[in-house]
């Protein structure tokens, strides 16, 4: 075992986790992020959490930053100049032509990253097959030179037409700008991503050239004052289709890092699901503001190949992980119609709920839950102290406007509102992908997902929920089990037929080539599709043992899991992608170790859903849970409640969880 | 003359005033997401581009009077327009007592759905124990069901735009009635195509009724009619209260459409919007007998014109359900250009409503100042392109929309190059897609300098596409608004039409706008110039500040900011 930390810096805090070789445990901490200089907040929350001597012996510190989400969705970045084909320079500011509200008549794109006096055009041309139509006019990129230097342009994306197919002229553009006395980063789209669509090759080598300027001198900072304080191993940066990169690879390329935010709860999720044999585990994480989750099946984490950051899409390998507006910050209210309805809107962690009595007066989903005992009143994490008084008079002006009777009534609807949109987000990641949700186990995290455990169970027709041991912070788990991943895509075209795969090993190798790392597992997945369609399925290959019949069967199978049918058509290869990965440490434990700390005990009233009425009900606390208890009841620890309704049955498992059953099916 | 007047009222009155306001929630929210389903089932699933890309569909719920549960946000051109056809679909094989579980009708009208033959419905009943309790429906773009060409602009009657299914079986009881499969496959250019998209549309209404059987289920028939019936009451109540804000008044507009494709006139027509209280009646009256050419708007297609122009101006952000339409009333003229009867060409309906969503907002410019914009390229730019590989001997075929400039706002430039507003949430496919698809090269894919409508805020950027055909191919343009050029607002000057030429190889061009069926021979360039966006306000209101960036960045050049914008420079 090796130890291990790990810190993800989030939008309210920096999560600290620590895997203790000494020990065997994971400990984990939460401190406020500093936004303004997020490497003083990462070293202020080591500096508290860390000993000297455990810095010292740390092998791996794991980082998840928002440092390139937040040079985007502030636009503070490199200025960049773009190299383009003749006749093109418009593609990153005409996008694709659609607009985010299709029924807003006023809707108009953010401005472009690159403003259009920077986007410059060479003649040259190659096309679809890779054959050269016409050759490169050097003096053109002389000439771009020229401007770059005259307006101060710090990094170059070249993104040249069909260079996925032949990247020639894209390097020779790279070395004409340097041989013209270019000094800045260079960002080349057949390196950055490889695959078609030029906008979307565009924007994420333009976002690439965007962050890297910010990106690359934060890390090395960081990695200074780690070292200065005695840290002697690697630092690693999370990545958004999961895993982590070398600093080296994270400050090349810094688009893999930007939405890595939500991925920690998904992989802590998904090899928590591997180990208790969980084949299809729901991610189900309720925080403040928001509920994400992912559809975990047989361990795997779900992938997608391209994702979406302030309106810019980016051709990177990105975690499934589906973000709705109903946390427990989220806002109530009754709208024009006399309907009640909850969020996207949340009362965020300032001023919070009602019930924070930090100055908030808006009904959240907090307040609901408080006012129905599914949270204990009194003192919380953070020395917050719940008041159910000021809950209740943040609900009952809903009662009005919507003809709900009472408040009571009102704080039932609030929580099965907030639970009926979660249901729908879980719904949207299992049926997409052909799954059945009600064969799943509910693995409920975050703040406020054990108060939502039983709920979404009763709504998605559930039977299993697992709740972790420190519930509230078993996302930053994901951190310290992560492996080293890097990877590397070349679209090509082709049928799926005999002289296909060696062509397919070939280009494999060459990706690999690029992604070199000792000690590696080498996966080769193949986005394929019948002929004739767009929508790919990405299937795993394994070169020198399939032959054509095996990756159409494995596609075939893949197809009638997610559409219902299989058709005879021909398959077409669109997309080679090769994942290397380093796995750094098998033995680490899956749960944080529980917290201790007084909590409440005894008995309360609560609302039981199942029953439709008040009860009186146990409070436990969570080490004193012994053998089955049968719900109603609440199971309290300093982080988290879980609200166990009438109807299930939780006991704690080996691993530490608390599991959930459900005994019937109403 | 007969006048026709279209609205929707209340069907079971008092029925949800007991309902749960909660439950209601969960299953407006559970239809909704239901509907979003049966979407992406289809998206994913799909062969044809025109539906995965151009999102060229609509799918929705209807209840079991036929009133609107949900519907999935596609082409806000097909808003609401399902209603029709599956009443006309139910009708065509013997009313709801003849359906069983298991079902799938194919009804392809144009009087019905709306829109032209292509566009093909298969509507699935939903029953729930044994009661029959609502239909999924989806209607999709086939790429070829017949016709005299693809498509089609230069039609004189609805025979030769496709084969018409009126409504028959295609699954019956869950067996496929293989004698109308194979009428389907007999009467198409592109069989394979067609094939692949019947089955993604009947797995997408399956997938949907499913889900909708899911929730019934769950929350029981009975508490479900009655959420439902106040979930309609809560969608009229929205609408009522944006109406309620406009003051009452007649407001007015007119317009030309270019030709109808066959008699090369200028076809004039005018709508005329009255406020009154929280009611609104769009009258589309004034209009032409329906015309010879095909650009008749059967009446599906003129009540959704209707419902998306008025939809964008309340803004309400909310999926519709029939009670968002309740307070709206169109009226119409039986055998005229907005409501025409059999055999009227109809294939390029879009057009007329395409131009009366923009005008009727123009109209209502007086009632809400402030939320109009200035006019749009206006048109979507359907072109269609076809011919057969030179090495393989294949078939292909293949077609796209085009973006436009937008209009400029009171308070805003327009947005450039993006997709005509009732074809929205279409995405323009990339070159290298087409071309690694088809027998092209794109040499040019950019902004149009100074195409912008001068004003104190300038119309959006047009698009100038050109391509270079690599073998013989045919094109067939349905380019609309090439002469009208896009009005400006409160002295704001126009901006540019649409506009394609072809050059071909000898070196002479050629300009067309609805033309079916163009030879293009290897080498020869299409050039589209797409239309751009209208100003709002006097030019010489402009920031001068902003007229030196415009210049700065190239969107205008210094001799259009010398005509123009003098008193920036």
């Amino acid at each position: 075992m090796t130890t291990v930390i790990g810190v993800d810096v989030g939008g309210t805090f920096t999560d600290l986790v620590l895997h203790d070789a000494a020990t065997g445990e994971i400990r984990v901490a939460k401190r406020p992020t500093t936004p303004s200089a997020p490497e003083r907040g990462v070293l202020a929350a080591v500096d508290a959490a860390v000993p000297a001597d455990l810095l010292a012996r740390c092998r791996h510190f794991v980082h998840g930053t928002t440092v390139g989400l937040n040079a985007l969705l502030e636009r503070r970045g490199a200025t960049v100049g773009l190299i383009t084909t003749a006749g093109f320079r418009d593609v990153l500011e005409i996008r694709r032509g659609d607009r985010d509200d299709p029924y807003d008549l006023f809707w108009t794109p953010p401005p472009p990253l690159v403003p259009r006096r920077l986007r410059l055009e060479v003649t040259e041309r190659v096309a679809a097959d890779g054959s050269v139509v016409r050759d490169l006019e050097p003096e053109d990129v002389r000439r771009a030179a020229r401007v770059f230097a005259a307006e101060g342009v710090d990094a170059v994306a070249i993104v040249l037409l069909n260079s996925y197919a032949n990247p020639e002229h894209e390097k020779r553009v790279a070395d004409l700008l340097t041989a013209a006395g270019f000094a800045g980063s260079v960002s080349l789209s057949h390196e950055v991503s490889g695959e078609y669509r030029e906008y979307e090759r565009t924007c994420t080598t333009v976002v690439d050239a965007f962050v890297r300027h910010r990106m690359g001198p934060y890390l090395h900072n960081l990695d200074r004052e780690l070292r200065a304080r005695g840290f002697a191993g690697d630092l690693l940066v999370t990545r958004s289709g999961g895993g982590a990169l070398t600093l080296a690879e994270a400050a090349a390329r810094p688009f893999e890092t930007i939405l890595s935010g939500p991925v920690a709860g998904a992989a802590a999720t998904a090899r928590l699901a591997a180990s208790l044999g969980l084949g299809t585990a729901i991610a189900a994480d309720v925080g403040g503001t928001s509920f994400d989750t992912a559809l975990i099946e047989d361990g795997r984490l779900p992938l997608l190949y391209q994702g979406e950051v302030v309106g810019l899409p980016l051709q990177s390998p990105w975690v499934d992980v589906r973000s709705v507006g109903a946390g427990g910050g989220s806002v109530a209210y009754a709208d024009a119609g006399g309907l009640l309805r909850v969020g996207p809107r949340s009362a965020g962690a300032d001023p919070g709920p009602a019930c924070y009595q930090r100055g908030g007066t808006e009904p959240t989903v907090t307040d609901a839950a408080l006012h129905l005992g599914m949270i204990p009143r009194g003192r919380i994490s953070g020395g917050i102290e719940l008041s159910a008084e000021e809950a209740a008079r943040a609900l009952a002006p809903l009662a009005g406007p919507t003809g709900i009777d009472g408040v009571d009534a009102v704080a039932v609807g609030v929580v099965r509102i907030a639970a009926a949109h979660m249901a729908q987000a879980v719904r949207g990641v299992t049926v997409e992908r052909g799954v059945d949700p009600r064969g799943a186990a509910v693995v409920a995290f975050g703040g406020a997902g054990p108060v939502f455990g039983c709920l979404l169970a009763d709504e998605l027709d559930v039977d299993t929920v697992v709740v972790p041991p420190n519930a509230g912070n078993f996302s930053a788990v994901g951190l310290v089990q992560t492996d080293i991943v890097r990877s590397a895509a070349r679209t090509m075209v082709r049928p799926l037929d005999d002289a296909a795969l060696p062509a397919v090993e070939r280009v494999a190798r060459e990706l690999f080539e690029r992604l070199a790392q000792a000690g590696a597992e080498r996966e080769v997945d193949l986005d394929l599709r019948h002929r004739g369609q767009e929508h790919t399925l990405t299937i795993p290959v394994r070169l020198g043992e399939d032959d054509v019949a095996a990756v159409s069967a494995r596609f075939s199978e893949a197809y009638h899991r997610a559409f219902g049918h299989t058709l005879p058509d021909p398959l077409e290869i669109v997309t080679v992608r090769a994942t290397s990965r380093v796995v750094l440490d098998d033995d680490r434990p899956l749960v944080p170790a529980p917290p201790s700390g007084e909590g409440a005990r005894g008995t309360t009233r609560l609302w039981s859903f199942r029953r439709g009425a008040w009860t009186e009900a146990p409070v436990v606390r969570r080490e004193d849970l012994d053998g089955v208890a049968e719900g109603p009841l609440l199971v309290v620890e300093p982080t988290a409640t879980t609200y166990v309704d009438a109807g299930f049955a939780v006991e704690t498992h080996g691993s530490g969880c608390l599991m959930i059953r459900r005994k019937d099916r109403s | 003359m007969t006048i026709v007047r279209t609205r929707y009222e209340e069907i079971h009155p008092g029925l949800g005033d007991r309902a749960d306001p909660v439950t209601t929630e969960i299953i407006r929210q559970g239809l909704n997401a239901a509907a979003d389903q049966m979407k992406q089932s289809l998206i994913r699933t799909a062969f044809s581009p025109i539906i995965y890309e151009a999102l060229d569909f609509a799918v929705a719920f209807y209840d079991a009077d036929m009133c609107m549960l949900a519907q999935a946000p596609t082409l806000p051109a097909f808003m609401g327009t399902l209603g029709f056809c599956v009443r006309e679909a139910v009708e065509g094989v013997g009313g709801p007592a003849a359906l069983s579980p298991g079902d799938v009708i194919l009804y392809n009208d144009p009087y019905g759905t709306g829109s032209h033959p292509q566009d093909a419905a298969m509507v699935v009943p939903i029953f729930h124990e044994d009661t029959l309790v609502a239909y999924s429906a989806i209607k999709a773009h086939w790429l070829d069901i017949g016709g005299k060409d693809p498509y089609c602009t230069d039609t004189v009657d609805v025979f030769q735009e496709g084969t018409i299914f009126p409504g028959v079986k295609l699954y019956d009881a869950g067996r496929l009635v293989s004698d109308v499969y194979r009428m389907i496959l007999a009467n198409s250019r592109m069989p394979e195509m067609v094939i692949g998209d019947i089955n993604a549309m009947v797995a997408g209404a399956r997938t949907g009724a499913e889900a909708l059987g899911a929730l019934v289920r769950r929350h029981g028939l009975d508490t479900f009619r009655r959420c439902v019936a106040r979930m309609y009451a809560h969608g009229e109540a929205l609408v009522r209260g944006w109406f309620e804000r406009l003051p009452d008044g007649v407001y007015q507009a007119s317009s030309v459409i270019d030709s109808d494709g066959v008699n090369g006139t200028p076809i004039p027509f005018g709508v005329r919007v009255v406020v009154d209280g929280s009611s609104v009646t769009v009258d589309l009256t004034d209009c032409p007998d329906q015309v010879g050419g095909p650009i008749n708007c059967p009446l599906p297609s003129t009540v959704a014109a209707v419902r998306i122009a008025v939809a964008f101006l309340a803004g309400a952000g909310e999926q519709p359900n029939e009670g968002h339409f309740r307070p709206l009333e169109l009226v119409t003229r039986l055998g005229s250009l907005f409501h025409p009867v059999r055999p009227a060409p109809c294939f390029m309906y879009g057009i007329p409503s395409d131009h009366a969503i923009e005008l009727i907002i123009r109209a209502l410019a007086e009632a809400v100042p402030g939320s109009v914009p200035a006019a749009s390229g206006g048109d979507i730019n359907a072109l269609v392109w076809w011919g057969t590989r030179e090495a393989t001997g294949e078939p292909w075929a293949d077609g796209a929309p085009h973006p436009v400039g937008q209009g400029a706002s009171p308070t805003a430039d327009g947005a450039s190059a993006l997709m005509y507003i009732s074809e929205s949430a279409t995405r323009f496919t990339p070159a290298e897609v087409w071309e690694a698809r088809n027998p092209w090269r794109i040499e040019r894919l950019a902004l149009a300098e100074d195409s912008g409508g001068p004003g104190r805020h300038r119309g959006g950027l047009g698009l100038d596409l050109s391509f270079r055909v690599l073998e013989d191919q045919y094109l067939t343009s349905g380019l609309a608004r090439t002469k009208l050029a896009p009005w400006g607002l409160k002295g704001g000057l126009p901006g540019r039409p649409n506009r394609l030429t072809v050059e071909y190889p000898d070196g002479h061009t050629e300009d067309f706008s609805l033309k079916t069926r163009i030879f293009l021979p290897k080498g020869a360039v299409v050039h589209l110039r797409t239309g751009s966006g209208g100003g709002y306000g006097p030019p010489g209101e402009r920031d001068p500040e902003a007229v030196r960036a415009d210049l700065r960045e190239g969107y205008i050049t210094p001799g259009h900011a010398r005509r123009h914008y003098p008193h920036a420079l």
